[in-house]
């Protein structure tokens, strides 16, 4: 699991760290726009550029993110394989054989994988520097709109509040159950696809039964605490905009503006 | 009057049997109570009917002069808090100090007092240094400890703690049970429930119940209740071995008053050179 970096929160203290998570939400929303709709290379430049400030910004290091496009990898090539054999406009770049490969093709291909990179670097930006609770603080306010069509903004947040703060529990609960089916003799690694399904199994139904054992114990615990759902209740998080939050989402604003106007122009 | 009044009170999962058959006793205020019996007895039932948490079909049960039922039953819980005996399960908030500030949200604290708040009963646990800790990396006794003070933060007259310190390790039994006894000694301000299999813990009670298939078997001091060995032996349950010293000596005449070891040998010692 450790390997897993697409995703994961990295506990330091920087800019990007303080800034409110809304502001990063907005800000992410804004730059996935920016990076699908210019044709230009000087504005992935522009845009891999000012990313790459950011990044420096969250001290986030080359390697993590370089770690986070490795399960692009194999996609990149599929996508580079079908365009290759699909696409035929362009010169032709070279043959393999009496195959030609376009230019066409391969630009295409690598218009895709640069917008990919820039939307994982992105994504990676937010959830690195914005710690899961505040993530969903930033994601309810967002969804607070929605409540006019009864869209239970408050109780989806606490859903997957919930749900993060539990993941690690589940984890180390899987590899107890793991462990204890191993001793029993249960093999995981080997064996015929009915041996396979059987010990898949082994460690699925116990850990559904307890996961609902733990559901309701939880929801006990938090009823006897006074959590009624869908009741007001005051917040220990308070979430409040100041100048760089506003700072950080007009700079967004304008990198989409001129990625918007680079169509026309560029 | 008695702080909580628990009349006749059945409950019932299927139709079997009652989990709790007809049980009434009073606790009073200050008190320590606790409860003993068999697994499967219905002591978490029970508990969980008077915290609201299962519906009152039959009986009632009052606390602090209300009555335990859906009208009342928001008030009833910024009163009474419980402990339960799974410490991941009850460990709602990311860090200890989201933990604690849950139930405070709930009763609308407001955000800017929160902090002072949960750094006085982050303290009175003494758990200072983790208050950015997350459950993963707390041991057992910690995170009860911190239930413990995300309970006390309410300000709660009553706590009910359900085998809260029965999947703990030994340090963290301790340093559990030293938190119980240390609020259970603070005065007339707050009331224990504890259900427990912990027989120094009885010991330590001012009052016993004893559960047994469901029905109320015993109900006294808890020195007189293990006095009883016969009637205890009888549900099968177990008399603590300290009992077992006073009764072997009562069998031949020699009566003991002590409630701790320490205490017998002194008592023997005493009577030894008298003579
Ligand atoms: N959610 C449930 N659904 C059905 N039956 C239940 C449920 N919870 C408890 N029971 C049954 O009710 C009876 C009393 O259970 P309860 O949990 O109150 O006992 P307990 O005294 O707390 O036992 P333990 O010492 O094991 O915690 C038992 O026979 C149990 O099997
Ligand atoms: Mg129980």
């Amino acid at each position: 699991m450790s390997n897993l970096v697409f995703g994961k929160y990295i506990p330091i203290d920087s800019l990007m760290h303080k800034l409110d998570p809304r502001a990063k939400l907005i800000g992410l929303f804004l730059m996935i726009a920016a990076v699908f709709v210019p044709k230009s290379w000087w504005i992935f430049l522009l845009i891999a550029l000012l990313l790459s400030i950011a990044l420096l910004l969250a001290k986030i290091g080359i390697r993590m993110i370089v770690q986070s496009f490795k399960p692009m990898i194999m996609m990149m090539i599929f996508l580079l394989v079908i365009n290759s054999l699909t696409v035929r406009t362009g010169d032709i770049l070279f043959t393999i054989g009496t195959f030609a490969v376009y230019k066409d093709a391969i630009l295409n291909t690598m218009f895709v994988i640069v917008r990919l990179l820039l939307m994982i670097s992105i994504t990676t930006l937010l959830t690195a520097t914005t710690n899961p609770l505040d993530l969903t603080l930033g994601i309810e306010w967002l969804l607070t709109p929605l409540k006019v069509i009864h869209f239970p903004a408050h109780e989806v947040a606490m859903m997957v509040s919930i749900a993060l703060r539990f993941i690690p529990t589940i984890i180390e609960e899987t590899m107890r159950i793991m462990n204890a089916q191993k001793s029993r003799g249960v093999d995981f690694e080997n064996g015929k696809l009915s041996e396979k399904i059987s010990a898949i199994l082994s460690l699925i139904v116990p850990l559904f039964s307890v996961a609902f054992e733990r559901a309701y114990e939880l929801a006990d615990a938090m009823e006897a605490r006074g959590y009624v759902p869908g009741a007001e209740r005051t917040r220990y998080h308070v979430l409040k905009f100041r100048f760089l939050d506003f700072l950080f989402m007009f700079i967004c604003t304008a990198i989409l503006a001129v990625s918007i106007l680079s169509r026309f122009y560029l | 009057m008695s702080l909580i009044v628990i009349r006749n009170v059945s409950y019932a999962y299927n139709e079997t049997r009652n989990a709790v058959d007809g049980v009434s006793f009073d606790v009073k205020k200050g008190d320590y109570v606790t409860i003993i019996g068999h697994n499967g007895s219905g002591k978490s039932t029970l508990a969980k009917l008077i915290a609201g948490l299962l519906p009152i079909k039959e009986g009632k049960i009052i606390v602090e002069g209300k009555e335990v039922n859906e009208e009342n039953i928001a008030e009833i819980r910024t009163r009474l808090g419980i402990v339960f005996q799974n410490p991941d399960n009850q460990f709602i908030g990311s860090t200890v100090k989201d933990d604690i500030a849950f139930g405070l949200e709930n009763k609308q604290v407001r955000s800017q007092d929160m902090d002072a708040i949960i750094k006085e009963y982050a303290e009175k646990v003494g758990l200072t240094a983790f208050l950015n800790y997350e459950p993963q990396n707390l041991s057992g006794g910690q995170k009860q400890r911190v239930a413990i003070a995300g309970i006390l933060a309410m300000k709660p007259d009553i706590i009910i703690f359900d085998e809260a310190t029965s999947m703990l390790d030994p340090k963290g039994k301790k340093e559990i049970k030293k938190l119980m006894y240390d609020l259970a000694a603070s005065g007339d301000d707050i009331t224990i429930i504890s259900i427990t299999h912990d027989i120094e813990e009885v010991l330590q009670s001012d009052d016993c119940i004893v559960l047994n298939r469901g029905k109320l078997f015993m109900h006294d001091k808890p020195e007189k209740v293990f006095e009883d060995a016969e009637k205890l032996r009888q549900i099968e349950l177990d008399v603590p071995f300290i009992e077992k010293v006073r009764e072997v000596f009562a069998k031949r005449k020699i009566r003991l008053k002590a409630n701790d070891l320490e205490g017998m040998v002194e008592e023997l010692c005493r009577s030894g050179s008298k003579h």
